[in-house]
């Protein structure tokens, strides 16, 4: 199992340096620089010269990457244009809040869409499927944003429920141990910050996880019908085995294998969804930092970011190929 | 030329205004403002926006600041700002002047400000300080600037400039803005979180705030107008920066609530850059101004909040000319007639335009493309992501693009860089006489000469047409019932303003 580990944490090493290399190539490609986003526009051509050579962009873009490559090497990831501080520094900051937003996201999409998925295969072609169905296609087709705006109207602007955005009240006063605020919250026995964390955490992980859920109910749906059809299923009905038995124990353990990794696939899908749910709720993780990287060409941050993404992904699809051992005993890892 | 004094509004006469309190008489409320700007650290020089900048002054305080009743340039950390001779400008601090931590401040203080400012990387106003030649510390309060040229403009650029401390810069380098963000303003540093909001704290002691200024305030990055809006709404902040025109009705439906408009003092403007056909033509430029509806979009589609211009400034800004009107009035005919005289009837050209930069500017560009189709252009519309855009102007690489310009409460600098010769690439624009009457506004010192060279200028420059002026929007701020604030021209929100009712 280590061994098993360790060979795909290192075939991750040249993804990451690919990914690397086509994010430099396009930032490169793109018009205008973090000098020209983010100097006002007032400076004058020597006071911009100056900067580039300052921030090294006046190199040829190849040794630029390759600078960039040596100093990641150690772990370096340079100085963000933008905010004048390690990159890396910056990431790990905002890190926990996308990781606490996409772990509640992912929870709520598997939590509703695998109980609609199933229900809608265990009574096919009635109104339970159709409703399930209606659910999970009105689910994948409503752009995020748009959701969004729409939920902090009803619950923080009609309700006046929920807030309308970021991750935590003014003053709350959590010590931050984990930067995680809820992990915090619970470590630090304040029951109220765990309360305002998570009233500011519903609306971004619902809106999140609203294309999630609509997936997984399809794909779940699909998976356990193709189940049920099986032979092994008939063979349990004839033994006498009880329906929801059948279903959850016989069919819905086999169609498990399909749907987690759709669980592992939308991951990625979910954190490029978290840039746009991040800004739209001020939601202060790594994606809306993307977002502003992108729009001030901050390159040592949008690349940082991108790997960072990309490792989450790797790591995800990492976990999702050790649980399949868990649920099919016939996998194994080697 | 007359030498010219800053009025003495110091912080030793503000005290005298200000009767100082018991402790217990000042407010302890907080007040949250979400803004429509970035947060990008501890270093007050590294961002050029304009909002965070004045809460930088709030914190470290700057040489001087505008006093938007008055309409002149005066000073805030200083005691005066004046012209001693064509290119030497003298500060004067006040005696007994102390940062947050006791320390004074000093006139290394302001040498080493601008310094920092004009060559350190991690500087984003190096423009307003690099041109000047040198910069003295005569003794502990005294410090010359001498500029290269005469240069009236220095006041404005001083409003930039953040007092940090030499002394702490020199123990701690960069690491003095995290560690030891000890200004002389009247609020204190309490809190930044990169990206999200800012905390300030009321500073009891400065004769500038009084016991009804908020205790706190929180600068909270809210980048959609509707969660700006809703947070409002229930309670979450009591200041809404950037309400569009089409919230401002919720906003003033709202029990707890009200608008408040200001002018952006941003010329929104058409530019036509004279390297490029058919724009080195002069009658294809003027047509272009005779061609736009400007007073049907501002009130189609903004609503009429937005003041029409007739050059590149309105009331309140310096050079404004209240009896000047264009003399481009809307006309299609007389548009069609000009590009027909030039036989350019049916000409192609490409109309840019950001998205989302500014308020409705898709929209504003969609509905200027049929009225120069009217007029006898045939239009492409380009509406590239902000940053591919804004790159390709400042190379020059844009023709004809729809574009805002802020910063103008003194138009000398953004009037130099659009359309004076060497400005810049992004027009291109040369003509010898405005450049000569551009160059004799800058040298002016005396206010009222400066006011009608300034005047001249503009009409050469609407008469030549490198740009079409259009207008400046009306910005909307939301406000709670619980505080007033009447928000100013240019974009900020200072504490001193502020007062809890």
């Amino acid at each position: 199992m280590l061994l098993y580990f360790i060979k795909r944490l290192a075939g991750a090493v040249p993804v990451l340096i690919v990914v690397s290399g086509i994010i430099f190539a396009l930032m490169q490609l793109a018009p205008g620089d973090a000098v020209t986003m983010l100097i006002s526009d007032e400076a004058s051509e020597a006071d911009k010269a100056r900067i580039r050579e300052a921030w090294g962009l006046d190199r040829p873009p190849f040794i630029q990457f390759l600078n960039f490559l040596g100093n990641a090497l150690t772990g370096d990831f340079g100085m963000s244009f933008r905010y004048k501080m390690p990159v890396i520094e910056i990431v790990l900051e905002r890190l926990p809040a996308t990781i606490e937003l996409a772990v509640a996201a992912t929870l709520i999409a598997v939590g509703v869409g695998v109980p609609l998925g199933v229900l809608a295969a265990a009574r096919p072609g009635t109104a339970w499927d159709a409703i399930a169905s209606a659910f999970s296609f009105a689910g994948i087709s409503m752009p995020n944003f748009w959701l969004g705006i729409l939920l902090i109207l009803f619950f923080a602007g009609y309700l006046n429920i929920l807030p309308s955005g970021g991750r935590e009240p003014w003053g709350l006063g959590v010590e931050s141990v984990t930067g995680f605020l809820i992990i915090d919250s619970i470590l630090a026995g304040r029951w109220d910050a765990l309360g305002a964390a998570l009233k500011h955490l519903a609306l971004p992980a619902i809106v999140l996880g609203t294309n999630m859920t609509g997936i997984i109910t399809q794909m779940t749906r699909a998976q356990v019908l193709d189940a049920l059809r099986e032979d092994f299923v008939m063979t349990a009905r004839s033994k006498g085995v009880s329906e929801a038995r059948v279903l959850w124990r016989h069919a819905f353990r086999n169609a498990m294998v399909g749907v987690v990794t759709i669980i592992g696939l939308e991951f990625g899908t979910l954190l490029s969804g978290a840039m746009i749910v991040e800004t739209v709720f001020a939601w202060p993780g790594i994606g809306s930092l993307l977002i502003n990287g992108i729009s001030s060409r901050d390159f040592p941050l949008i690349i940082g970011l991108v790997l960072v993404y990309t490792g989450m992904f790797i790591v995800m699809n990492l976990l999702i190929d050790l649980f399949y051992t868990l649920i099919d005993p016939r996998i194994r890892m080697n | 030329m007359r030498k010219s004094t800053l009025s003495s509004l110091s912080v030793a006469a503000l005290a005298a205004t200000a009767a100082p309190l018991a402790a217990q008489d000042y407010t302890d409320a907080r007040v949250a403002i979400a803004t429509t700007e970035t947060i990008s650290g501890y270093n007050p020089y590294a961002d050029p926006v304009v909002l965070m900048g004045s809460v930088w002054c709030q914190v470290y305080g700057c040489v001087t600041r505008y006093d938007f009743d008055a309409g002149e340039f005066i000073p805030y950390l200083a005691e005066s700002v004046r012209a001693i001779d064509e290119l030497t400008w003298e500060i004067t601090l006040p005696e007994g002047l102390t940062r947050h931590n006791g320390d004074p401040v000093l006139a290394a203080d302001i040498v080493h400000s601008i310094d920092y400012m004009a060559n350190n990387p991690g500087s984003g106003k190096s423009f307003l300080v690099s041109d000047w030649a040198s910069v003295e510390a005569i003794d502990d309060l005294t410090v010359h600037i001498t500029t290269q040229t005469p240069d009236a403009t220095v006041p404005d650029n001083l409003a930039g400039v953040q007092v940090t401390s030499k002394a702490l810069f020199d123990e701690l380098g960069d690491d003095m803005f995290r560690q030891a963000p000890y200004g002389a303003g009247p609020y204190k540093l309490v809190e930044v979180s990169i990206g999200q909001h800012m905390i300030i704290e009321r500073d009891d002691a400065h004769p500038m705030t009084a016991q009804n200024n908020p205790a706190q305030i929180m600068y909270r990055i809210m980048p959609e107008p509707e969660q700006r809006v809703t947070a409002l709404a229930n309670g979450e902040v009591q200041i809404a920066q950037g309400v569009p025109p089409q919230l401002m009705q919720r906003v003033r439906d709202l029990p707890n609530a009200d608008i408040a408009t200001t002018n952006s003092v941003e010329m929104m403007f058409l530019a036509m850059s004279p390297n490029t056909h058919p724009w080195d033509v002069h009658e294809a430029r003027q047509a272009v101004v005779h061609a736009i509806n400007r007073e049907a979009i501002v009130r189609a589609i903004l609503q009429d909040q937005a003041t029409i211009l007739h050059g590149p400034v309105s009331e309140g800004q310096i050079g404004f000319d209240p009896d000047f009107t264009t003399p481009f009035e809307y006309d299609p005919a007389k548009a069609r007639a000009l590009l027909q005289s030039v036989d350019l009837e049916g000409v192609e050209v490409t109309l840019s335009t950001p998205v989302g930069r500014y308020t409705a500017d898709r929209q504003i560009a969609e509905a200027m493309v049929p009225m120069l189709e009217e007029a006898g252009f045939t239009v492409t519309l380009d509406t590239p992501e902000w940053a591919t855009l804004w790159a390709n102007v400042q190379q020059g690489n844009v023709p004809f693009y729809y574009m805002g310009r802020g910063s103008m409460i003194d138009p000398s600098r953004a009037l130099h860089q659009y359309f004076a010769t060497g400005g810049s690439p992004r027009i291109g624009f040369s003509n010898a006489e405005l450049d000569e009457l551009l160059g004799a506004e800058r040298s002016e010192f005396d206010p009222e000469q400066r006011a009608q060279k300034m005047q001249a200028a503009i009409r050469t420059l609407v008469d030549q047409a490198p740009a079409a002026f259009m207008w400046q929007h009306q910005m909307g701020w939301g406000v709670s019932n619980d505080i007033s604030f009447q928000p100013r021209p240019a974009d900020r929100a200072d504490g001193w303003e502020i007062f809890v009712n």
